[in-house]
This record gives structure tokens, C-alpha cells and sequence, in this order.
């Protein structure tokens, strides 16, 4: 399946969700479920965990891996459908408390409609679902220039956020 | 007013267009419905049982006349000749072809309004006091911190995916007009001891299936971090709210098993995780805001309510009017005017396109081109000289809208039930008609005093009834139409909910449990004493006892 990066660049390919990546990944030559991270590595194993990518569904608990994340290359995060909007916390979570430098993949099922708010939150690229195009994906990036919020986890400024940067308030 | 800038405007032409190019897509069949269905309901937009329903926000409940004045337009070319003001302070168009949809939406862009977030798991049109602004008893004006809050949750990319749908409300005054426990998150606006503004925050609120009465979880919160305290509230519900069932996906689920002070301390977590500038409100933001909600210098007027007396005295309907359908302003000399849209066996909330553009016009002429909508179905409109009540009382009259009926017994709130909803157990307009023409007699209904009747067709609450003080919900028994029938509910600063007097009751027997229980208060209650009153000091008992011993 094509992966487009947030500018809507096509990004090698995520061949059936397979654990050897050819070419790598993001630095991933391997993306490996959280069970098997946690089996085949420990967290001080940084030269390997630097060619690894984690897959991780809805339920996986991050805390359970937090030692990993500073060391790995990329970190997929599996919709399990469309609707079920934790992954977008996870991503900011990912960035902001376990120090995950590398680059955040969105898989699974979500929709075209959903891409910018996936970058927005600080995924790096997302795996193109099978019922959609990548040309769906990438008009649907181009759909808003504007934004009220500032993007979120180290998100690519690709929006101009709303009005000036903050500054204290003495409201009232 | 709030009015777009070019940045605000930018945002809802790309979405107007992005939903004109999905529509298209689905017409031409590049889209099944199944794929449609979500992108057509982040637009607002749901299949009822006849037709598209399209929901368009007020939002926090404020609308100048143009705005109303596209309503009537949009009423009148794309729907019936009327809309449906619901209980959320949103207007709903019931008539709708799919074609015409981003034409309408395009249209309502025009004058800034838009149906975005008005159904979906995301956060909702903000709820606000629908007398903002003019109320003499309000601390601070709640619609400039609901912009912020607007500006804020629209296209949020973190939270547009929640476990379920999410309503915050905001009140700057202690009477609590949004019945802001009732919503996920309630702010009440406060100052500090040092005279700082902030807010207290209760969270967890709700009705539907298991009705909540929502805890404070945070007693004050300085101002300027409200989006970062949302952002944390809302990132512990995105994160840990459940999914596995519908019923138990809304926040006070989450808030009811953790316990609001587990809840509040994850809440207190994570605000502590947050970079405490990059959500601040900015200073400049806020006066930018403030300023366009500002009124005019409005002279007082002491000498108008004499002269208003004279009038009242020489027409027994103006005086009824004024009593029910008139609050006090903060500039003396002004009033705040409600606007019933409960005529007499009317349907709750309905308003056709002539009166809502004769609204517009009596705003223009009288209220400053404002107007609102309230959570129970009734427009007001906020700057009224005392002087002009007669003027208007009688140009009200003339399209049917000055029943002189707010807060009393055909002041109902319904929500659309079997008539238009696919999820109702039962009907809810026919019944609200019915005990409306009921107790049609004004003079019995002012007898009566202030009292609230609310009715949903089914048990996900979109007519208030665990809030009414009489509250009738439809249920479906082995395929019958039933309405139970609860007591002692309050949607104010007192937020209580009903609770069930005994079995439910068919159509004719529920009208006829209404009189009783209203005829059970009459006989029991002292000088002045509303039903509230009786109620609390007498207890359920002796309704219960009337009921079921005597149907
Ligand atoms: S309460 Fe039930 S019947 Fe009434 S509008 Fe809501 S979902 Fe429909």
C-alpha cells in the first residue's frame, strides 16, 4: 500500500503490513508488533532499536514501552476503524512525553477526510487505505491553508495558524 | 456581534467547498452512502425518516437580524417555508434536497453561520446564556469566551474523533440560563478572591439514558488557560473514554467510574504537561473579541417604567406579557423580551419564514439587530426600551408570536420524537400540542405560575425531560407507545433530576396524569408557593397517591 508523507509526497510502500521493510522505512528495515518489541529488545539495545519501527494498535499501553521510544526509528499507528480518534492523542502524546523524535506512520482505516488532521497532530506520513486513491489523499491535503489551532507534537507548520502567537493574558 | 474576519471567512469557504465537491462525488456515485454518511454529518446534515435534516448552528445562541433574515430565505428556497429552533440552540431545516445542500451552506457563509460540528463525535456548537450581554445580573459576557471556545474546537485535529458527541456551556451570571451542569463541560464564569477572572469548571454532566448532574472539578481556572484545561479535559476523555458501548461513551461515564476527584486529578496531570503558552488566550485575541460583543452606550431610563405602567393599565394582555415574557436589563430603561414560539397548540420551536423575517425587522427596529435562541425553543430579543414594549408586544401579536407564556405550563419544550426522528419511541409534538390547548387559557396558565414541561420521544433526552420539572419521556413497550411521567426536575442553578412517579401511561391517559399532577399542586400549595415549592416541601407521595390511585 502507498505511503504519502504530509506533503502529500509518495513514501515507498507498506507491503501487507510485513515485519521486513525493503527499502527501510523511515530508518525502519523492521516495524514489529509491541509484543515482539518487548521480546526481542531491551531498551538499551539503541543501535538496533534505530532500524526499528513499532506497530501499535489502539490498545497497546505506551507507558509499558516508554524506555523504547527515545531509540526508535518509527512508530506505526494502527486505526482500528475511522472513528475511534485515540491514535491522534497517542501521536501528540508520543512526541510530547516519551520523547519520540522519529517519524509517526498512520495505518489502518481512516478516511482522506482525516489527513490533515493526521499531520496536524504530528504523524509524519500515513499508509493509504485500499477503498481510497492516493490522488483522494492528497487533494484532501490541500483542502484548508488556514487553521484555528497551532499543530500539534512538532507537527510540519504546513498551515498558518490563526491570528498572533500567544501571549499572557490579564483578561478582565 | 462576533463578524468573520478574512481569516475566519477563508476557513468556511474551503469548507463549503470541500463539502461541495464531496456531495458531487456522492451524486456522480464515487461515493457509497456508507463512505458518504460520516462526511455529510460533520456538515450537519442526517437522513430522517421523510428527508435530509439539515442542523445549522447559532452559535452560542446569538444571531443578528441578517442572519435571521437568511434563515427565513433559506426556509422559504430550499425547505418548506419553515424551520425548527431545537434544544440546543441550533435551527434545523427538515425538508432538504441533498443537491441543494452545499448551495445552502454556501449561502448561510454569506453571514458567517455554518452547520459545522453539529452532529458527529466532536465537540459541539458552545451553549450560551441566551440573555448574554444584557442581563443585569451577569459577571462577564460568556459569548466572548465562547468564541474563543468555538475558534478553538472547530476542526480541532485531536478531537474530532471522541468517543461520542461533546457540549460545553458557558454563564457569566449565577441564574444559569444554559444549564451549564447539564452539559460534558459546564464553565461558569467567577472572580478570584484578588478579582481575577476565571472559571469554575464542572465536568461530567449529561442526560440521555444515565442523566448526571455535573461535579465542579475545578473551583476557579484562571482565564486565560480555559483552552489549555479543555485541551487537557478533553485529551483524558479522548484517550480513555469508552467505545465499546454508545451508552457508555459520553464523559460523565468516564467521570462517574473514575470519580470526579480521580477525574480531576488526570485532568490536573496533564494540564501540568501542557506548555502553559501555547494554548493562552491571547490578551489581544480577547479584546478583539470583546469589543465586537460590546453594547452601545445605551442611555438610562428611569422614567420608562411609569410610563409603561400607564400602558399596562389600559391593556390586561400587554400587562401579561410583560410579566412572563420580560426580564430586567442591566441599562435601566431596557428590557430583555422573550419571543414565544409556543403558540397555542403549536409545534415547540417552529417558526415559519414571514415571522422569522418580521423578527429580523422588530430587531432592527427595537433590538439593536440582535437576537437569540434559547435551549427552550423561544427567541429573545435582548435590548428592548421599556418605552417600545407596547409597540412591540403588539407587533408580535400581529404574526402570532406573543403568547404571554415564558416558563409557564404551554411554555413546552419537545423535541421532533416519531414525527421526524428515526430514533423515537414515541411522538413528542402531538403530545405538546395537546397539553397545550390543554391549558390554553392564559389566565389559568398565570393561575398555574411558572412551571416546565419537557418532553423527549425517547430515551436520548434531546427534549430535557430529566430537567423538567414534569418530565415526559416515550417509551416503547412490546410495541406500544407508553410515556412515563417524572417529577422534580430543574435545569437551572438548582440542577436536579426528575424522578419517575410510576408506570408510563398511553397517549390520552399521560394528558390526563398532566392534569392531576398540576391539579394536585393547585390543591396543596400556600400563597405564592410555585410548583417547585410544593413539590420539594410536600415530596412525590401525594402525586403518586392522586395518580395511581385515581387513573
Ligand atoms: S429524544 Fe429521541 S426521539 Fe427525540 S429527537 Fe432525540 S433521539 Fe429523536
Amino acid at each position: 500500500m502507498i505511503i504519502l508523507d504530509t506533503k502529500g509526497q509518495a513514501h515507498g510502500e507498506r507491503r501487507g503490513f510485513s515485519e521486513q521493510q525493503e527499502p527501510p522505512l523511515f530508518g525502519a528495515t523492521a516495524i514489529v508488533s509491541a509484543a515482539a518489541l518487548k521480546e526481542r529488545f531491551a531498551p538499551t539495545d539503541t543501535d538496533s532499536l534505530a532500524h526499528t519501527g513499532v506497530s501499535l494498535t489502539v490498545d497497546d499501553d505506551l507507558s509499558d514501552m516508554a524506555g523504547y521510544f527515545p531509540h526508535l526509528a518509527m512508530v506505526e499507528l494502527v486505526f482500528s476503524q475511522f472513528k475511534d480518534g485515540r491514535p491522534f492523542s497517542t501521536a501528540v502524546v508520543l512526541r510530547r512525553d516519551f520523547e519520540f523524535k522519529g517519524a509517526i506512520l498512520a495505518a489502518g482505516d481512516f478516511l482522506p477526510d482525516q489527513a490533515l488532521f493526521l499531520l496536524r497532530a504530528g504523524f509524519s506520513a500515513f499508509v493509504v487505505p485500499e477503498q481510497f486513491t492516493a490522488k483522494q489523499f492528497k487533494s484532501a491535503l490541500l483542502a484548508y491553508s488556514v487553521a484555528y489551532q497551532p499543530g500539534l507534537g512538532g507537527a510540519p507548520d504546513l498551515l498558518k495558524t490563526l491570528r498572533d502567537p500567544p501571549t499572557a493574558v490579564a483578561a478582565g | 456581534m462576533y463578524t468573520y474576519d478574512t481569516l475566519d471567512k477563508a476557513l468556511l469557504n474551503q469548507r463549503v467547498a470541500e463539502f461541495r465537491e464531496q456531495v458531487k462525488r456522492r451524486i456522480a456515485g464515487e461515493l457509497t452512502e456508507d463512505q458518504f454518511k460520516p462526511l455529510r454529518l460533520m456538515n450537519g446534515l442526517y437522513l430522517q425518516t421523510h428527508a435530509y435534516m439539515l442542523r445549522v448552528a447559532v452559535p452560542y445562541g446569538t444571531l443578528s437580524s441578517d442572519q435571521m433574515r437568511k434563515f427565513a430565505y433559506i426556509a422559504r428556497t430550499y425547505d418548506r417555508g419553515y424551520g425548527h429552533f431545537t434544544t440546543r440552540q441550533n435551527i434545523q431545516f427538515n425538508w432538504i434536497e441533498l443537491g441543494s445542500t452545499p448551495d445552502i451552506l454556501y449561502d448561510l457563509s454569506e453571514v458567517d453561520l455554518h452547520a459545522i460540528q453539529t452532529s458527529g463525535n466532536c465537540i459541539r456548537n458552545v451553549t450560551a446564556d441566551p440573555f448574554a450581554g444584557a442581563a443585569a445580573d451577569e459577571l462577564d459576557d460568556p459569548r466572548v469566551w465562547s468564541e474563543i471556545i468555538r475558534q478553538w474546537s472547530t476542526l480541532h485535529p485531536e478531537f474530532s474523533f471522541l468517543p461520542r458527541k461533546f457540549k460545553i456551556a458557558v454563564t457569566g451570571a449565577d441564574a444559569d440560563r444554559a444549564a451549564i451542569k447539564f452539559h460534558d463541560i459546564g464553565l461558569k464564569i467567577v472572580r478570584n478572591d484578588a478579582g481575577d477572572l476565571g472559571f469554575q469548571v464542572f465536568v461530567g454532566g449529561g442526560q440521555g439514558r444515565t442523566p448526571f448532574v455535573a461535579p465542579l472539578i475545578r473551583p476557579f481556572l484562571p482565564a486565560k488557560d480555559i483552552l489549555r484545561y479543555l485541551d487537557a479535559a478533553l485529551r483524558v476523555y479522548n484517550q480513555h473514554g469508552r467505545r465499546d458501548n454508545i451508552y457508555k461513551a459520553r464523559i460523565k461515564i468516564l467521570v462517574d467510574s473514575l470519580g470526579a476527584d480521580q477525574f480531576s486529578l488526570d485532568v490536573e496531570r496533564e494540564f501540568e504537561k501542557l506548555d502553559p503558552d501555547l494554548l493562552a488566550v491571547n490578551e489581544k485575541e480577547v479584546e478583539r473579541i470583546r469589543d465586537m460583543f460590546a453594547l452601545p452606550y445605551l442611555r438610562p431610563d428611569t422614567d420608562a417604567q411609569a410610563g409603561l405602567e400607564q400602558a399596562m393599565e389600559q391593556s390586561n394582555p400587554l400587562r401579561r406579557w410583560c410579566e412572563t415574557n420580560t426580564e430586567v436589563h442591566k441599562v435601566p430603561g431596557y428590557a430583555i423580551a422573550t419571543v414565544s414560539l409556543k403558540p397555542v397548540g403549536g409545534i415547540p420551536g417552529d417558526a415559519t419564514a414571514d415571522q422569522m423575517d418580521t423578527v429580523a425587522d422588530l430587531a432592527d427596529r427595537y433590538s439593536l439587530g440582535e437576537i437569540r435562541v434559547t435551549y427552550t425553543q423561544n427567541l429573545v430579543l435582548p435590548h428592548v426600551r421599556v418605552a417600545d414594549l407596547p409597540l412591540l408586544w403588539a407587533a408580535l401579536d400581529q404574526i402570532s408570536l406573543a403568547t404571554a407564556n415564558a416558563g409557564l405550563v404551554t411554555d413546552i419544550i419537545a423535541c421532533p420524537g416519531l414525527d421526524y426522528c428515526t430514533l423515537a419511541n414515541a411522538r413528542s409534538i402531538p403530545l405538546a400540542q395537546r397539553i397545550s390547548e390543554r391549558f390554553a387559557d392564559l389566565d389559568a396558565q398565570h393561575n398555574i405560575g411558572p412551571l416546565d414541561i419537557r418532553i423527549s420521544g425517547c430515551i436520548n433526552a434531546c427534549g430535557h425531560h430529566h430537567a423538567g420539572h414534569i418530565g415526559i419521556l416515550g417509551v416503547d413497550k412490546k410495541g406500544v407507545e407508553l410515556y412515563q411521567l417524572t417529577l422534580g426536575g430543574q435545569g437551572n442553578r438548582d440542577s436536579a433530576i426528575g424522578k419517575i412517579l410510576g408506570p408510563g401511561f398511553d397517549e390520552d391517559g399521560i394528558i390526563g396524569a398532566v392534569e392531576n399532577v398540576i391539579a394536585t399542586y393547585l390543591n396543596m400549595r400556600t400563597i405564592g408557593e410555585t410548583f417547585s415549592e410544593t413539590l420539594q416541601r410536600k415530596g412525590h407521595s401525594p402525586f403518586k397517591e392522586r395518580l395511581y390511585d385515581h387513573t
